[in-house]
């Protein structure tokens, strides 16, 4: 399961701040509660299933843009490297 | 219950420091209707991709472009620059409003017969003029524009067999200020090779001298070059009125305005820069006024401008194919659009807008066409909203040269569509099936059969 690093800030708009590197962040709405779902340590299947209750999004649409953000926190060091889903 | 609309979800660094070029904020409105159409419905009748050209921004630009001159000078004639755009729909559009043809081929030529427009309207250019050609466009009373020396020789021997006096210009290339000099093309002016052809014309007694052409270069954003043009051209005539008692009957002034794209590495939007009509009339007119040309002997005033007229009235709008991750992180969006339809992607940065309505929220992408090339880049690092796969973009500002410079390539070309005043939707040119492309091949008889 993906894990974001202990020591990452997230605040409730969005905005991200990673005191290791003093790097700072923005993510969108849909990034944001994706994260917040992964903080509360959901996993794929829970969030798909969330996301696609709300949101007009088919399940392989979604997977798609979920793996490629995930793909994403891990390019710029946000999520803990043995992370898997 | 209806469900939300969903975006991908994104992450991105926040960049202290410098603003972007544009300034921080940087928003893309998207653009959902074409005078009034709804793009989503184009595409839906027509495909994807699909140029879409409006008449009324056709219309209303040439009024415009017409208005600045004529309310400046007496005697102002616009002549439709055929290479920029000659799908024969547009050309019509603008023979309706009044123009003349400017051609510079023998293709070109025929087209413009073949629409309609008078052989005595015909401004025929360019360095390319076959003898079948300068036959046609004398035995037209066509306005032949001299381009070399070599040419009029010929239409000197051409005149001597033919009962037709050939009516001709010379094309006189000159410094403007501008670099670079565009001296390839007719007779220069400072070396004194203009004046000396001008004089060899009316040393013969078979051709009609009716004016003098210049075009200065393209995508000009200074005036004062039309202002320095305009009064080269004006000594001309003045000394051909003085030596030979010549009158002319116009001064043709060429194309070349800027349109209100923005050329690559431009650090301000064409939008902002590109000076008006009115600022090239203001240039021209002042100066063709104030020479010493007698106010009743004040030629005809030609514009041949291009780009300026109907870059605002096309746009190319289409569909995402996929989203890609650079290497480096970037995003990458493949279009269903590339440079083989979009000649211009390489000297401008297009204006992309998505079709519908997106948030706030935009990454650093790169704008990628379906072709397999490096080079089939749409736009490079646009700040873009996220568009998922099957959304649909438009790219305004493509009326010029993209339906006169696209290739076939890869891929067919697409339907062409022109919107009427109405906003309603004609096609003007069908698209390309794999029968248009084979139907020129001929298979030589031992290659017809293979086994594998
Ligand atoms: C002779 C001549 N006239 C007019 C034009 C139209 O120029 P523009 O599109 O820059 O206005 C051109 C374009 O190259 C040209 O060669």
């Amino acid at each position: 399961m993906v894990k974001i690093k202990k020591n990452i800030a997230i605040s409730d708009s969005g905005f991200v701040f990673d005191p290791g590197s003093g790097d700072s962040y923005s993510l969108n709405p849909s990034g944001l509660e994706i994260v917040q779902m992964i903080k509360l340590g959901k996993d794929f299947s829970a969030i798909l299933e969330a996301v696609t209750e709300k949101y007009e999004v088919d399940s392989d649409s979604f997977e798609r843009y979920y793996y490629d953000f995930i793909a994403t926190l891990a390019q710029l060091h946000l999520t803990e490297p043995d992370g898997k889903d | 219950m209806t469900k939300l609309a969903f975006e991908r979800p994104i992450i991105q660094r926040i960049n202290a420091g410098l603003p972007s070029k544009y300034g921080m904020s940087h928003r893309l409105e998207p653009l959902s209707h074409i005078d009034g159409t709804p793009i989503k419905d184009l595409i839906g009748e027509f495909g994807s991709p699909l140029f879409v050209l409006s008449e009324s921004t056709i219309r209303k630009t040439y009024k415009e472009a017409h208005r600045a001159f004529s309310s400046r000078y007496p005697n102002v004639q616009f002549a439709w620059s055929y290479k920029t755009n000659y799908l024969n729909a547009v050309c019509n559009v603008f023979h309706q409003e009044g123009a003349w043809a400017e051609v510079v081929s023998g293709f070109e030529y025929d087209k413009a017969i073949a629409n309609g427009v008078p052989g005595e309207l015909i401004l025929f250019n360019g360095p390319d003029k076959s003898t079948e050609d300068l036959q046609k466009a004398i035995r037209n009373n066509s306005l032949i524009h001299i381009d070399h020396f070599d040419e009029l020789y010929e239409i000197i021997h051409l005149s001597k067999e033919m009962t037709e006096r050939p009516k001709v210009a010379i094309r006189v290339n000159m410094d403007t200020g501008i670099y670079p000099k565009w001296d390839r093309f007719g007779f220069n002016y400072e070396n004194g090779e203009a004046w000396d052809a001008l004089n060899r014309i009316m040393a013969n007694k078979n051709l009609d001298l009716m004016g003098l052409h210049t075009h200065i270069g393209t995508y000009m954003m200074s005036v004062d070059a039309y202002r320095i043009a305009a009064g080269k051209l004006a000594d001309l005539a003045i000394k051909l009125e003085r030596k030979h008692g010549h009158v002319l009957k116009y001064i043709d002034m060429g194309g070349g305005f800027a349109s209100k794209n923005t050329l690559r590495g431009a650090y301000y939007p064409g939008t902002d820069t590109a000076p008006s009509f009115d600022d090239f009339a203001e240039a021209i007119t002042s100066v063709l006024m104030s020479s010493d040309i007698k106010p009743d002997h004040l030629p005809m005033l030609i514009l041949e401008t291009g780009r300026a007229m109907i870059d605002d009235a096309g746009y190319l709008v289409g569909t995402v194919i996929a989203n890609k991750r650079l290497a480096d992180g970037r995003r990458a969006t493949i279009l269903d659009a590339g440079v083989n339809l979009l000649f211009t992607a390489f000297w401008y940065e297009h204006d992309v807008r998505p079709v519908q309505p997106v948030s706030d929220q935009t990454e650093d992408t790169t704008l990628y066409g379906p072709l397999c090339m490096n080079i089939d880049v749409i736009r490079g690092n646009v700040m873009f909203p996220l568009l998922k796969k099957g959304d649909q973009y438009v790219i305004k500002r493509v009326g010029a040269y993209n339906n006169t410079q696209w290739m076939q390539f890869i891929t067919l070309r697409p339907n062409v569509v022109m919107l009427d005043s109405k906003g309603n939707p004609h096609l003007i040119r069908k698209r390309e099936v794999l029968e248009t492309i084979n139907s020129q091949e001929v298979m030589p008889e031992h290659l017809k059969q293979f086994k594998l």
